[in-house]
């Protein structure tokens, strides 16, 4: 009885982690490439989010299952091919059903194989976890580096353009509303100082946590 | 015999895992191929109808025409011929690659049936600054080509953008944006119109 509830909590918290005390981004600061490139609206980092959870829950659940198999001098080269693999069929279905985001996320959908989270992840949990596990872990990550995703981009396009989601919140002022869009928002600039400023709101509310 | 075999032990799951790894590649590819150069084509078709209003049909008359690109660069881009009623040659379309401020601007530009006047360009894709650069993809600089001679274009940083001729009012705060447009008119038009005049799709103005 004991047993299984220890079981069940490690499970918890392997999929909490990601979202807080492990967060790929506020936590790890992996993954900087796509959260300052693409989170310039909701759409694109939502998609760029399901497109490294997609990569990251095959390439735990492949270098998993091979994980006896792997010869140590052999692995980052294993992980490689896998996580390319899967980031090649991720692209190619978002060119076929999603062309206008493809076009929108441009070169940062290929280069989700050098995003340090999945490499990461099959080093330092799936190759040493079992398949439960690691699905768990990739779950946990990859949602967690999701939201984080939307977080940011919510704030930016919404200082950019006054809407979230493409939804017009704040009413333009060009449409006899207040709001003047803050066009440095949608620019890396924007991005950078978001990113910051979230950084710091994060180490301060964990700061006082501990 | 023991390096073979050595090398086997060492390496067998990296060669059976690319090899099946490539196989997943190649049936994902060969299932979404024809999805995804339809959705190319539908795009492109998109575009050019948006472009030339008369067009029923659009028919490829010159495939992979060399365009110098200046610096020793040739790009290659197809030509398509837009049919009227009647099969009526009201235009032709092609696609044109140009260095943006940021990126690659990949336009789509139609010309009249006679070669002589633009009707005008879409952006197909570009990774300009938002609210400066991108603001090639709005009417008030686009509509600025629209009728304009297919001469040599150039650009003015002020002006009336309601006057057509060869004068391109530049976006204010978007300079390079507006030149890199321009310059990707001018590359393409002279060699575009040599092209159609030597398959005698368009009269060499003799």
């Amino acid at each position: 009885m004991a047993n299984e509830r220890s079981n069940s909590s490690a499970i918890g918290q392997t999929l909490i982690a990601g979202l807080w005390r492990e967060n790929p981004v506020f936590r790890l600061l992996l993954g900087m490439c796509p959260t300052l490139a693409v989170t310039a609206a909701v759409k694109p980092a939502l998609t760029m989010g399901l497109c490294v959870i997609f990569v990251l829950l095959c390439s735990n659940i492949v270098v998993s299952l091979m994980r006896n198999l792997l010869k140590p001098h052999l692995r980052i080269l294993m992980f490689t091919l896998t996580i390319s693999t899967f980031v090649t069929i991720a692209d190619l279905f978002l060119k076929a059903f999603q062309p206008r985001m493809s076009e929108t996320l441009g070169p940062y959908v290929p280069l989700i194989i050098v995003n340090c989270i999945i490499i990461c992840r099959a080093e330092a949990c799936a190759s040493k976890n079992g398949l439960f596990i690691s699905i768990i872990d990739a779950i946990g990550m990859g949602i967690g580096f999701t939201a984080t995703l939307c977080v940011l981009a919510g704030i930016r396009e919404l200082l950019s353009t006054g809407a979230v989601f493409e939804i017009q919140i704040l009413p333009l002022g060009e449409n006899g509303g207040w709001f003047t869009p803050w066009a440095a928002m949608s620019m890396p600039v924007g991005a950078f100082i978001t990113l910051g400023l979230l950084l710091g709101l994060v180490n301060i509310i964990s700061r006082k946590k501990t | 015999m023991f390096r073979i075999k050595h090398f086997i032990k060492q390496s067998w799951l990296l060669i059976v895992s690319a090899f099946v790894f490539g196989l997943l590649i190649a049936v994902t590819n060969a299932a979404l191929s024809g999805r995804i150069t339809g959705n190319e084509e539908d795009e492109l078709n998109n575009l050019m109808r948006s472009l030339i209003v008369d067009a029923k049909d659009f028919e490829k008359v010159i495939k992979e025409a060399q365009i110098p690109g200046g610096k020793g660069k040739v790009n290659q881009t197809d030509i398509y011929r837009a049919i009227g009623s009647g099969n009526r040659n009201v235009g032709f379309a092609f696609v044109a690659v140009g260095a943006g401020f940021a990126d690659k601007i990949k336009l789509v530009i139609a010309v009249d049936g006679d070669c002589e006047r633009f009707f005008g360009f879409k952006v197909l894709s570009s990774n300009e600054t938002p609210g400066f650069g991108s603001r090639i993809k709005e009417d008030e600089f686009g509509g600025q080509f629209r009728g304009v001679p297919t001469s040599v274009l150039e650009v003015v940083k002020t002006g009336d953008v309601e006057k057509i001729d060869s004068q391109i009012v530049a976006i204010s705060g978007a300079t390079v944006s507006s030149e890199a447009v321009v310059k990707i008119f001018n590359t393409y038009i002279g060699e575009i119109k040599r092209q159609l005049q030597e398959k005698g799709l368009i009269s060499n103005g003799k």
